[in-house]
């Protein structure tokens, strides 16, 4: 049981630290696509990471039915983020596109603050 | 005008803030409420309605008229927006139109004071004025979404006796998933699915719902939303009689709260016109 305790708490460990990126992208980061692509693809790894975490806690600590179905409604909520939040990112990102916001390089960084 | 509501603001504040230190302190174990109010709850809650939930019973039960009033004031707020933005000229807005002629598929751009198609006709079909081409991905999404969307709130209601939920919150997942239609495809859709009119009887059907609950309750000869003289109607006893009241009025809040989110989206989002939106 011990392992699982480790394996466990080093999951929980990974995904605060890609939260932890997440928030440091979106703070860094020069311009909005470049932020977005960060706050987005961090944010579903580090999901990935909790929720994973959280199921094997559940079903080592209630090995029958319960928890069995306690684990496939966590990854329900997998399954709904992995198809809402790349389609928030695309729709937010298609809306700066459309708006006329120009992607970062280094040849218009003195141009745009 | 101005001075003179500050200054009767501001007594009132100053007025409030001077008593505040008569209140008992947050969590303070020997305050009215914690030591006769919460007690009587707690102990007596589900004898009483035969729900584990005791937050519904607080809201739905016990403190029924103030979850009606609630309901009210949501209908209110609505009926406050239609009667505030509502506007009859319909299509009548400044700026320039978009028709698109539908033999030739051609795209007409009418600039402001131009000669507008007819409201009904089946040549020219009006598309919106900020009108994007329609994202695949956004539309496919939103439509495989929506239908789980509203089992869960279906799922929140009728699970309010067991678990967090309720009328109201499953009354505002109901309604995002309209306006998530009205989104993701326009907002022409959302009204061919859902009709002002519909959203506008919704609203008042839901509070009936409560309301007439309570009436029946006084008809019967108890009090008002004085839910045990319901048991004959309902075929049970007057505990669980209780309970299936609370489900009821909880249904009326949903109606309620999901026709009138929509309604005020419809518009707020189309300046009272609705014929284009967001």
């Amino acid at each position: 049981m011990i392992i699982f305790d480790i394996f466990i708490a080093l999951l929980l460990a990974a995904g605060c630290v890609f939260l932890l990126g997440g928030a440091l992208g979106i703070l860094r980061m020069p311009d909005f696509y470049t932020r977005l692509h960060g706050a987005s693809l961090l944010d579903t790894i580090a999901l990935v990471c909790l929720l994973s975490a959280s199921i094997l806690y559940v079903l080592t600590r209630h090995p029958d039915v319960n928890g069995l179905i306690t684990s496939l409604k966590i990854i329900l909520i997998a399954v709904f983020v992995f198809i809402t939040s790349p389609t928030a990112t695309h729709a937010i990102a298609d809306a700066g596109r459309r708006a006329g916001l120009k992607p970062w390089t280094r040849q218009n960084e003195e141009e745009s603050p | 005008m101005k001075k003179l509501a500050l200054i009767l603001c501001l007594f009132a504040g100053g007025l409030l803030l001077m008593n505040a230190h008569y209140l008992p302190m947050w969590g303070d174990p020997a305050s009215p409420a914690s030591t006769h109010v919460s007690p009587y709850f707690i102990e007596n809650a589900y004898e009483h309605t035969k729900t584990p939930n005791m937050v519904a019973v607080v809201l739905a039960d016990y403190r029924s008229y103030d979850t009606m009033f609630e309901a009210a004031v949501v209908l209110a707020a609505g009926f406050a927006c239609f009667f505030l933005l509502r506007s009859r000229a319909r299509g009548k807005k400044g700026g320039h139109h978009y028709y698109r002629h539908i033999p030739t598929g051609v795209t007409i751009k009418i600039e402001e004071g131009g000669k507008l198609p007819a409201e009904n006709s089946k040549v020219f079909r009006s598309i919106d004025a900020l009108w994007t081409p329609y994202d695949p991905i956004i539309q496919t999404t939103c439509r495989c979404l929506i239908p789980f969307l509203q089992i869960y709130s279906l799922y929140v209601l009728a699970h309010g006796h067991y678990s967090p939920g309720g009328g109201f919150q499953a009354g505002v997942v109901l309604g995002a998933t309209i306006i998530l239609l009205a989104i993701s495809h326009n907002l022409k859709t959302s009204l061919k699915r859902m009709s002002e009119r519909t959203a506008a009887l919704w609203s008042i059907i839901g509070v009936f719902i409560f309301a007439g609950t309570g009436l029946l309750c006084l008809l019967l000869g108890m009090d008002y939303l004085n839910y045990e003289v319901l048991a004959p109607l309902l075929l049970s006893d007057e505990a669980m009689a209780r309970s299936h009241s609370i489900l009821i009025v909880e249904v009326g809040v949903t109606m309620a709260v999901m026709a009138v989110m929509v309604w005020i989206y419809y518009n707020l989002s189309s300046a009272g016109q609705q014929d284009e939106g967001l």
